[in-house]
């Protein structure tokens, strides 16, 4: 693993490249989470506050709740082929190879977009249970 | 495109390889080199001492002030313990106790808590990462003297009956009508120590993803260093509404801008979302730090790897993120739409799951281990019992029907102390038994510590658990004394005489930890087997942090590469030595850890002192509406900061680029991206921005809370004035971004020219902005006010950046900025392209919304 | 709630128990996994879902419509301005430092503050709701069974915050309306020689400036009115009682008892004192 360095540049920056879009990859199920609670909650406030349609604005999050968890579901998708547990079968990721730490990545990234799809279900559900601007 | 400035990149080969790791040291450079580190990074003795910026000196400082904070706002809880012990007490007065609790709260919050985990993180970061120093050691040096300045004098007010007594919350309308200083104390005080909190975050962040061994990719980071990585961006988003609730609510406490004052347009709800949006996250920043402590002290004793490092990095990021979901729980009573507070109750219930999932990856990480009980583990042990108690309370606290009957009642006492001491006060005791043979070199006493843990877990319950119940009874918080016969009175005296035992434990905790201990035998290096690169230190100690920078390709580096322990001590790997008299450390790429730069790192210095003296001053000074002394301090503060950066900063190094060891070479100067002082700037600003969010989130806000807002016939910003600032602004960003071009291209006279117009325009248009604001009064209402206020934002923001452009040209004219060596002027720029957005958006607001709303 | 708690609280100490100290050997990996998959997320989950949905759906409705009758309370630094708004009416009945309900029938409590915020509770009928300054909150309130409850301001609101409280009188609806005509008329005349003196005090000391006698000269509005204060359960929001050594130890002692409180103390003679007690007493 260690002859092969001095790697030509353009290599490098496309695999750092990548590697930057692997770490937003890991905020990009929360950050979806956090658009969507904001969302939520900064339009029920307004539509309350200035009596406006709370029914429309409740069917049209849920629908944003829908569309939050496809996103979620995609990120985590992709998350999950670049873990490729499911060839590797390394559930650690601890080597210290270029290889481990993408794999890393994808499991950290797969592992966030469950708990940013509860939350999104979790956060859905007053939208579900709860009528008017009571 | 920009041109590359002609720096050298690195060259030779990396990573190294086994043969050229195995090739020994020869004896006589072994000794020559480490003798020459030893004079570089020698601490300065005697008085001078204070000058250090070692990050085991100021981490050391940092520790033991907030300690002594912690126990003197522990001391006023036993005076609140004994105020309360029986009904109708007279002990102390309402108003006394009222500054009791106040300082009680804002001391162990402010004073202790998140600053024990920045002076922690500076303490231990470095040598986890087998790093020197952190990249910025003046700057942790400054934030240190402001925080024991800011905390001296918030704390202190309590001795002179003139601290804050509104509570730990501040809620106006209560704390903005408050006579006397105290509110002012509170305001500026802490305003100081979170600027100095969040130059700590910037550092910890630049120091975790630039400062990492070679080697060392995000996959293998020790965890605590994610840990730092999660609080150190939720600090950044979390403090910067507090402080831009301060500047409102300080604005409002000086010149009567009615910005919580429901009589002239205001609103107390507003201080309320950005108190908590602060506040909330705040107990996580708390929380996190100190299970990352047990994140490392569990591996060791369960003798494997942790298990589920992936879980557990989810669990930090989780945490982090849905922590910013739940702040409205803290106000479910102040008649928000049901709805709304189903938002936060959900959210407040998923925060249960990652930080279940942390719990749950230690258990299984013990169950896979071979366990080997040590003391640290016994308080981890006692933290988990404590803490698991306070999450299942918190819990039900989520859900909104319960949480309307024990909302500000004794049970939200006991839960707070459960989640607070469970995951914060023993998992850090416990770090300091593990880690103290790291920062002294000596044992702490096992039967002492034993003694202190069972004294504090038994009195903490014995304080704490009866006060669900004082609280389902119906006891409200914050009441200075009680009538008798409401059933409260034996539960009080309960939770009395269990505060006295904690402070026993306490006692015995801090005696072990001060009593001399010269006669102790040396210690062994790594006592525990612990496996992480700390563990590497130097017995006896040495200033110079790591002998050698090591290259790092496990975990556990102490367990899996057998080898690394003596290469490093013979100065086998990176930096190891100091030819040139300088302090280095190893800057590497973000996320792989390649060695990129070595990066001269600051000495001991008086700078940092005065600075933070003056910067006190001028925080300080407008308590006692002292404006002219606080102006002439903080004009001093920016001579002495600008002194500092002139001085020590981006210093065109001797040679572009150095041997570094194993063949390596690499250069000794960056700019741009590739530099940490940009990160630096890049993290700050992005801080600055979400406190200029804030205030842009307080227009709306009063805007959706108020039907009339702006109010009819309100004057507004003067169109014209408006337009032309926005047209400054982006002219001095063209200059600005030009002058960064045309000296990287060599042409230095164009730049210069750029490097003076750009001063010139950017402070015609802060002159325009306040202009277009002047003729309105922000004492008669709340629009005018907060026109007024984003205003004064950008102005002063712009007075900064000018400073900056100034900084550059002096720096063009005097050789230290040349289109080679440019760092400052991409510094500067980056800082302009964030004030440019706030000032751009400042001016759409201003022009724009009247019509618009 | 509470046992699931408790249940969970030894479940997961236990273990942590049972694996550093009694069975400290290593266990395969795969129940490692399965107890970080099981009980970091599907447990949680699982319980979580059904507390939140069962937490959401008795989530109760605070600004639930009445049955008419409106009662507005003001938190005042610190006592409580009380109106009752009966259905139709065009003008309230003014009390202080106490609230009186029908058993049986949901009022609305419209709630306001006229300094600083406060909290309303009266923990034995419903949750708190806060009361703020410029802006009116409310809560409806349905009370089951009559008896004297205890209410309080929960939210802190300066120096006698603890000493911000009230007795909230939940009657059958046939006294209640009996309470509520009484309560509307003017105050009685002093009935004896002592309280008439107590009565000529009352306004040479200048306390009508602050204080209402509903059908007196005295028509201060500052205070509570007292036109029935003898007739009150407490006095000074939950202070002390409404007798006549009550009375005089609260006239001359009103910093003491209410650290901070407006209403200055009273310098009095002794006779002084229990004559203008006796006519307090007096005001049923």
């Amino acid at each position: 693993m260690t002859e092969e360095h001095q790697p030509r540049r353009d290599e490098d920056q496309k695999e750092f490249a990548e590697e930057q879009a692997s770490l937003f990859k890991i905020t990009l199920a929360p950050l979806i989470w956090a658009a969507h609670f904001a969302a939520c909650y900064g339009l029920v406030a307004v539509t309350c506050a200035k009596g406006w349609d709370i029914d429309a604005v409740r069917f049209g999050l849920l629908v944003a709740s829908g569309a939050a968890l496809c996103g979620i579901g995609w990120v985590g998708l992709t998350a999950w082929r670049q873990w490729n547990v499911a060839q590797t079968g390394d559930f650690v990721n601890r080597g210290g190879r270029a290889e481990d730490r993408h794999h890393f990545l994808g499991h950290a990234a797969f592992l966030l977009s469950i708990i940013s799809l509860i939350g999104v279900v979790f956060v859905s559900l007053p939208l579900v249970l709860i009528g008017g601007c009571q | 495109m920009t041109r590359p400035s002609g720096l050298p990149q690195p060259e030779g080969p990396y990573p190294p390889t086994d043969e050229m790791l195995a090739e020994p040291v020869p004896k006589d450079v072994q000794e020559a080199q480490a003798k020459r580190l030893r004079a570089a990074w020698e601490t300065p003795k005697g008085w001078r001492y204070v000058t250090a910026v070692n990050n085991t000196e100021v981490g050391k400082w940092y520790c033991l002030t907030a300690l002594v904070f912690m126990l003197l706002a522990g001391v006023m809880a036993l005076i609140i313990r004994l105020q309360l012990a029986v009904p109708e007490n007279d002990l102390v007065s309402a108003d006394r106790f009222n500054q009791l609790f106040t300082m009680h709260g804002s001391a162990m919050m402010f004073l202790f808590a998140v600053p024990m985990f920045e002076a922690v993180s500076i303490l231990l970061l470095p040598g986890m990462l087998g790093a020197r120093d952190m990249p910025f050691p003046r700057l942790s040096a400054f934030g240190y003297w402001c925080f024991l300045i800011g905390g001296v004098f918030v704390i202190g007010s309590i001795f002179f009956d003139a601290a804050p007594r509104a509570g730990w919350f501040m809620y106006p309308p209560l704390a903005t009508e408050d006579e006397g200083p105290g509110s002012d104390i509170w305001l500026l005080g802490l305003s100081f120590i979170e600027v100095a909190s969040i130059a700590a975050a910037v550092e910890l962040i630049v120091g975790t993803l630039k400062c990492r061994p070679p080697g060392m990719r995000v996959n293998i980071m020790p965890l605590y260093a994610w840990y730092v990585l999660v609080v150190g961006g939720m600090i950044l988003f979390a403090f910067p509404p507090l402080i831009a609730g301060d500047f409102l609510f300080e604005l409002e406490r000086s010149f009567d801008w009615p910005f919580f004052d429901p009589t002239r347009g205001g609103d107390p709800m507003l201080w309320q979302h950005l108190f908590w949006i602060f506040g909330h996250p705040e107990v996580y920043i708390i929380f996190l730090p100190s299970i990352a402590i047990a994140a490392m002290i569990i591996p060791t004793v369960a003798r494997r790897p942790i298990f589920g490092y992936s879980w557990i990095v989810l669990s930090a990021v989780g945490t982090g993120f849905l922590s910013f979901g739940l702040w409205v729980h803290h106000m479910f009573t102040t008649g928000l739409p049901s709805i709304s507070l189903g938002f936060f109750s959900a959210a407040s219930e998923a925060v249960v799951i990652p930080t279940g999932i942390q719990i749950f990856a230690f258990l299984a990480t013990l169950m896979a281990g071979r366990v080997k009980m040590t003391l640290p583990m016994l308080w981890i042990s006692g933290a988990l019992a404590i803490f698991t108690m306070g999450g299942l309370t918190g819990v039900m606290l989520a859900l909104a029907p319960f949480d309307f009957q024990a909302h500000d009642t004794y049970f939200i006492v006991a839960h707070l102390h459960y989640t607070l001491f469970g995951g914060m006060v023993f998992p850090v005791i416990a770090g300091v038994y593990y880690f103290f043979p790291f920062i002294q070199k000596r044992l702490m006493s096992d039967r002492l510590g034993k003694w202190a843990f069972w004294l504090t877990f038994s009195g903490f319950n014995l304080c704490f658990l009866p006060m669900h119940l004082t609280g389902l009874w119906g006891m409200p918080r914050r009441v200075y004394t009680y009538p008798g016969g409401l059933g409260w009175d034996w539960l009080n005296l309960i939770s009395t005489v269990g505060a006295f035992v904690i402070a026993a434990g306490f006692a015995t905790f801090v005696w072990d930890l001060i009593r001399p201990k010269h006669k102790q035998a040396q210690i062994p290096r790594n006592p525990w087997d612990g496996g992480t690169l700390e563990w590497t230190h130097d017995v006896p100690e040495e200033a110079w942090g790591v002998r050698s920078i090591p290259h790092v390709t496990t975990r556990y580096p102490l367990w899996d590469q057998p080898d690394m322990l003596a290469r490093l001590d013979a100065g086998r790997y990176y930096l190891p030595d100091a030819e040139e008299g300088k302090r280095e450390t190893l800057v590497t790429s973000v996320i792989d850890a390649e060695p990129v730069q070595v990066q001269r790192v600051t000495g001991p210095t008086w700078i940092t002192l005065w600075a933070a003296a003056f910067t006190g001053g001028a925080f300080i000074f407008p308590t006692f509406s002292w404006y002219t002394p606080a102006t002439i301090s903080g004009a001093l503060a920016i001579c002495c900061i600008i002194w500092w950066l002139w001085t020590a900063t981006a210093q065109v190094p001797e040679a572009d680029s150095k041997d570094v060891g194993l063949g390596l070479r690499l250069p000794t100067y960056s700019a741009g991206p590739a530099s940490v002082g940009w990160w630096a700037i890049w993290i700050t600003m992005l801080g600055d921005a979400t406190a200029f969010a804030s205030l842009v989130f307080g227009f709306f806000f009063y805007w959706t809370a108020s039907p009339d807002f702006p109010p009819d016939g309100a004057a507004h910003a003067v169109p014209g004035l408006i337009a032309l600032a926005a047209a400054a602004f982006a002219v001095n960003w063209g200059l600005t971004v030009g002058a960064r071009q045309l000296n990287r291209a060599g042409r230095v006279t164009p730049a210069r020219i750029c490097l003076v117009g750009a001063p010139l325009v950017a402070a015609a248009g802060a002159a325009a902005l306040i202009y277009a604001v002047v003729e309105l009064e922000p004492a008669s209402h709340v629009y005018p006010a907060i026109l007024w206020a984003l205003a004064i934002w950008i102005a002063v923001h712009s007075g900064a950046g000018v400073i900056m452009q100034v900084y550059c040209l002096a720096g063009s004219l005097f050789g230290k900025l040349t289109p080679r060596y440019d760092a400052d002027i991409w510094n500067v720029s980056l800082f302009w392209h964030f004030v440019t957005i706030s000032a751009l958006v400042t001016c759409a607001v201003l022009g724009l919304a009247p019509g618009a709303l | 709630m509470l046992g699931g708690a408790v249940v969970l609280w030894l479940l997961v100490n236990g273990a942590f128990y049972y694996l550093s100290r009694v069975r400290t050997g290593e266990f395969d990996q795969r129940y490692a996994r399965h107890i970080l998959i099981g009980g970091g997320i599907v447990l949680p989950v699982v319980v979580l879902t059904a507390l939140l949905v069962w937490g959401l759906s008795i989530l109760p409705d605070p600004r639930r419509p009445g049955d008419g009758l409106v009662v507005r309370v003001t938190g005042e630094q610190w006592w409580w301005r009380v109106e009752y708004w009966p259905e139709g009416a065009d003008a309230p009945v003014l009390t202080a430092n106490e609230i009186r309900l029908p058993v049986g029938q949901r009022t609305e409590i419209h709630l306001t503050s006229d300094k600083v915020i406060h909290s309303f509770w009266i923990p034995a009928l419903g949750g708190k709701m806060d009361m703020f300054p410029g802006r009116e909150t409310m809560i409806s309130l349905l009370p089951e069974k009559s008896g004297t409850y205890r209410g309080q301001c929960a939210e802190f609101c300066g120096a006698s915050h603890a000493w911000m409280a009230f007795a909230a009188v939940v009657m059958e609806p046939a006294d209640f309306d009996r309470w509520l005509a009484s309560e509307a008329a003017d105050a009685v005349p002093p009935s004896t020689d002592a309280a008439a003196r107590g009565e000529r005090l009352f306004r040479s000391e200048g306390c009508g400036a602050c204080h209402a006698v509903r059908g007196t000269e005295n028509i201060g509005q500052v205070g509570p009115d007292l036109t029935h204060v003898g007739s009150r359960q407490t006095l000074g929001a939950g202070r002390l009682k409404v007798t006549i050594d009550d009375l005089s130890t609260w006239i001359s002692h009103t910093d003491v008892l209410k650290p901070e409180v407006k209403m200055p103390t009273y310098d009095l003679e002794l006779d002084q004192l229990s004559d203008l007690a006796a006519y307090l007493e007096g005001l049923k």
